[in-house]
């Protein structure tokens, strides 16, 4: 199976709405599945029309543990307090209390408590689970619980989950999160190609720049969007230029156009609104598919 | 008496301010920007750029940022002479930073490291002491009257939150010193956001009126409400989409939109060419 990470490092460049487009597009003569590994606004379903409640499964999931701590048993020597990296526990009448928010689960108050007052209990941070879209294909998706840490992990469970749900798919597609911090690092190993989106600001710019840097780190193949490209043409053409001079190949500069945004108003994904679009996303589709698919045979 | 120093010291207190959202690109940092640089011609202010992971309102007010410190993480350092291979620091840590076989030395991967310190508890012999690695960067700048800091996550490094600690404690260091402080969160919900909302008095989440906006937005105020923050909804692009989505969302979460910006291809342009976005009215908000 191969995979597709589409990242941006800037929110709100049109990741997901071009993602689900694309899946749309390759499932047409492909066996595909999708994985939204944004788990912290997990919302690439809702472009297929397709709400997580009225997903085939959606259960609890646990990757996360926090301390929890015996009274009883505390002997009050303050060791954990002292311990603890992440300042997740504080004395409240001599007895450390735990703020959960803080705890990475990391297990060392446990290790070095004497009395063994402390041990790592499992939490539900997330909800987990798949359905089959309108489109034919699958989708897994997961949704951290609000104030819960333990992302990364997350993601590497919807990516297991989506090969569970369609192991003889050819293609995955996978969206990931805003930001360049531990989830998307954990969407971003391991793939066969990166789709980086962008848009000619100052930001989408810097925030590209930051995504390639983990693309590259993993050694991955890649190519670029430019959305809205025409609303600063002068840093478009800086964008194209830096592309050319690191040979990363342009797939498309898709022009600004508020369709986009009444079709994701209507929840209609932007391949579906007019014959244009449709043109647009197959051509993508192609210059993808010789990048991933073909240069290997 | 009492009572009079402890009101007078409240209506004295610092405000900060978060501006959070859930969702990417809905315009937290034209928000955060724009209501700094508008406050700050007659408030002293400081805006806190904490979406570490991609900093960028230094780039929409072309401010020239100045390195003020480097934060740093510590990370276990193996002394291969006192090792015995026993294999138990490579199982204790939940980060796979440590591949531990009995009987060879532990292989270790200092990016995965969170620098819990299980390993160097574990250890039979003592052959695990600190070393530490570079992380993240602190920048201090300023825009006419407006001081600005802003934190910088290095590639690679997972742990976002400890350079919004870091941000934090110069906030904590500083804050006597400003009428509001306004901080930038990153998107998302987890760690990093969680920080940056820590200290804030209150929470303004910016969205758009797209069913991804109300989904994320819903997020972001079931996070609120868990962190007992009080909190608004300020409105962007109002105009363009289904503002209905939005106005039910904020109901079911008791929330108020306490402000709209309208769509604006002018907006769009200042924001693309580096100009603090003029948002008429913004600084209405802090009442």
């Amino acid at each position: 199976m191969k995979s597709i990470i589409v990242l941006s490092g800037k929110g709100g460049v049109g990741k997901s709405s071009i993602a689900a487009s694309l899946a749309i597009a390759f499932s047409e003569d492909k066996r595909i599945v999708c994985a939204d590994c944004d788990v912290d606004a997990s919302n690439l379903s809702i472009l297929f029309s397709l709400p997580t409640e009225r997903y085939e499964e959606w259960t609890p999931l646990s990757t996360n543990q926090i301390a929890s701590i015996d009274r009883d048993k505390c002997i009050r020597c303050g060791k954990c307090i002292a311990t603890c990296y992440f300042k997740a526990l504080r004395s409240e009448d001599n007895i450390p209390k735990l703020n959960e928010f803080g705890c990475e689960g990391c297990g060392a108050c446990e290790l070095i408590c004497p009395a063994k007052a402390i041990t790592l209990k499992d939490i539900d941070n997330a909800y987990i689970g798949y359905s089959r879209t309108g489109y034919g294909f699958k989708i897994a998706s997961a949704q951290l619980l609000p104030g819960n840490s333990g992302s990364g992990k997350v993601v590497s469970e919807v990516r297991k989950k989506a090969k569970e749900i369609e192991p003889d798919a050819e293609l995955m597609i996978i969206d990931a999160a805003a930001g360049i911090g531990c989830p998307v690092i954990a969407s971003v190993t391991g793939n066969d190609y990166a789709l980086l989106v962008t848009e000619p600001t100052p930001s989408g710019y810097e925030d590209m720049l930051r995504a390639l840097d983990i693309v590259d780190h993993f050694r991955i193949k890649k190519g670029i969007i430019i959305n809205k490209y025409d609303l600063n043409k002068d840093y478009s053409a800086k964008i194209e230029l830096f592309a050319q001079e690191k040979k990363i190949p342009i797939i498309h500069k898709i022009p600004f156009d508020r369709a986009f945004v009444d079709a994701m108003t209507n929840m209609v994904p932007i391949i579906d609104h007019d014959k244009d679009f449709r043109k647009m996303f197959m051509d993508m589709k192609k210059k993808i598919e010789a990048e991933v698919i073909d240069s290997e045979k | 008496m009492t009572r009079a120093i402890q009101i007078t010291r409240s209506i004295q207190m610092t405000r900060i301010i978060a501006i959070t959202g859930g969702k990417g690109g809905t315009g937290k940092s034209t928000v955060a920007t724009s209501l700094a640089f508008e406050l700050s011609k007659e408030k002293r202010v400081l805006l806190v750029d904490a979406d570490v992971d991609c900093p960028n309102d230094h780039l929409l007010l072309s401010i020239k940022r100045e390195h003020l410190k480097t934060v740093r993480q510590r990370i276990p350092k193996f002394n291969p002479d006192r090792c015995t291979k026993c294999g138990a620091c490579g199982k204790v840590c939940k980060t796979n930073a440590i591949m531990s076989i009995k009987g060879k030395n532990p292989i270790f991967m200092p990016d995965q490291c969170n620098g819990c310190g299980a390993c160097k508890i574990i250890c039979p012999s003592g052959a695990i002491e600190w070393d530490s690695k570079e992380i993240g960067r602190i920048y201090s700048g300023k825009k006419d009257n407006l001081d600005f800091l802003s934190g910088e996550l290095k590639t690679n490094q997972p742990i976002s939150e400890f350079i919004v600690n870091s941000l934090n404690e110069e906030i904590e260091k500083r804050k006597d010193g400003y009428d509001y402080i306004i901080i930038d969160t990153a998107a998302g919900t987890h760690c990093p956001v969680i920080a940056a909302l820590e200290n804030a008095d209150y929470a303004f989440a910016v969205t758009e009126p797209t069913p991804l906006g109300a989904h994320d937005l819903e997020i972001i105020l079931q996070l609120l409400a868990r962190m007992n923050k009080k909190g608004g909804i300020i409105l962007n692009r109002s105009d363009i989409g289904d503002k209905k989505i939005i106005e039910s969302m904020a109901k079911k979460h008791s929330a108020g939109i306490i402000f709209e910006i309208p769509f604006s291809k002018e907006i769009i342009i200042q924001y693309s060419k580096g100009e603090p976005v003029n948002i008429p009215r913004i600084s209405s908000i802090i009442k």
